[in-house]
């Protein structure tokens, strides 16, 4: 009963460090999802991706302003450098959010954990 | 615009500052590509030429600002250093005078125990705000060790920003803010009848609230604002720093820990004593 019971404790452990690990990447990420532009602050998401891409879509290339994490309107002179722009960061910190999340998940012990 | 950080340092008898902002100022100097500056006192100087370290202070730093050293002495608060307490006197209460000081038209001042180990702080050097703050504290666990009085200034009271990383530029605006910041450090005790908060421990956190709640025509207002301070409080422990990843003993209750790591990622590490102990393992993230 005692050996289960101890399991049981060393798991709880190991979920804790991977709760803690796993809430510090997801910060990480974030912050390198944040990015300054024009003197405006914007988080790359999905929805800021797709706005920009369908902007473009329609012709609408020059002169454009968008809303930033504030509401604050940000005129984005041209706006096909601020779309590489931003899913170049997109891309850059969703692989390496996958790449830290793939070896956490697959981290079984606290001490492998702590290495990734 | 030129740009910079500013890190004041005064030591005592407990805790190294002057040590502390070397590592904090390499680690800003090449990961935010930007000069940084200390303010200090004449006894602290001492001791730097004392110590022998005086050129690796002349190295670290930009400019070396000399001030009178504030009269904190009956400001003692409680080091932790996991279940241990030291007490010594909480030397701070001149960070107002920041707006004068700074050699810098747009400044980050930051604590001296803030690791500022990504670029992630360059995103807001040219945003177009006066005056940033860190709206809150973000515990390395998670909110079920926040408690209240880490994001109020008192259990009745409005909520409290983090003056660990503050970024402004130097303007008229700014200095009306460092000025009342100034008033209320004066007036402390009146404002903590006031605004209902615990006098007995000068915190430039709630100075730095209640001048931005005033300035905001005494409500709270969404605006642009640092990130969150990401901490490991005092009672967890930084135990060894390895190939970038920083390894700490997250303090649970019934005294136990839970391990973790950190690695590329900015944090505030409040048990400024395990800094210490990990003093040289730290620089060489400096390198």
């Amino acid at each position: 009963m005692q050996e289960q019971l101890d399991k049981a404790l060393e798991f709880a452990n190991y979920r804790q460090s991977f709760a803690i690990q796993r809430k510090t990447l997801k910060e990480k990420i974030d912050a390198k999802l944040t990015y300054g532009f024009s003197g405006g602050i914007f988080k790359i998401n999905r929805s800021l991706l797709n706005f920009v891409e369908m902007l473009i879509a329609k012709g609408r290339t020059e002169n454009v302003v968008i809303l930033d994490v504030n509401d604050n309107p940000i005129l984005v002179e041209k706006l096909e450098p601020f779309r590489d722009e931003i899913f170049d960061r997109y891309f850059t910190a969703t692989f390496e959010y996958l790449e830290q999340y793939q070896k956490i998940k697959k981290a079984r012990s606290v001490e492998t954990l702590l290495e990734v | 615009m030129s740009k910079g950080v500013l890190l004041f340092a005064h030591n005592n008898r407990q805790i190294d500052y002057v040590r502390m902002s070397i590592l904090a100022a390499r680690l800003a100097n090449k990961n935010l590509q930007v000069p940084v500056s200390l303010v200090t006192d004449p006894s602290t100087m001492d001791w730097i030429k004392e110590s022998n370290i005086e050129k690796n202070v002349t190295d670290t730093f930009d400019k070396i600002i000399i001030t009178q050293r504030p009269e904190d002495t009956k400001n003692i608060k409680n080091y932790r250093d996991g279940s241990n307490n030291t007490p010594a006197p909480f030397t701070n209460g001149n960070r107002f005078s920041v707006w004068e000081h700074t050699p810098y038209e747009r400044t980050l001042m930051m604590d001296t125990d803030y690791l500022t180990l990504t670029d992630n702080l360059s995103q807001y050097w040219d945003v177009d705000a006066d005056l940033m703050i860190s709206p809150c504290y973000n515990d390395i666990q998670g909110m079920e060790r926040t408690g209240y009085l880490d994001t109020h200034i008192s259990e009745t009271g409005i909520e409290m920003l983090w003056a660990t990383t503050v970024m402004f530029t130097k303007n008229e605006t700014t200095k009306v803010f460092f000025d009342l910041v100034e008033h209320i450090k004066t007036k402390y005790k009146m404002y903590s009848d006031v605004y209902r908060f615990n006098p007995t421990l000068y915190r430039n956190d709630i100075s730095f609230s209640i001048a931005n709640h005033i300035l905001n025509g005494y409500q709270n207002t969404k605006d642009y604002s640092l990130p969150d301070i990401f901490s490991t409080a005092d009672k967890d422990i930084l135990v060894d720093v390895n190939e970038n990843r920083l390894k700490f003993l997250i303090s649970q209750p019934n005294n136990e820990y839970v391990a973790t790591t950190v690695s590329n990622k900015d944090v505030h590490v409040m048990n400024k004593f395990s800094i210490m102990r990990n003093y040289d393992k730290l620089m060489e993230l400096a390198q």
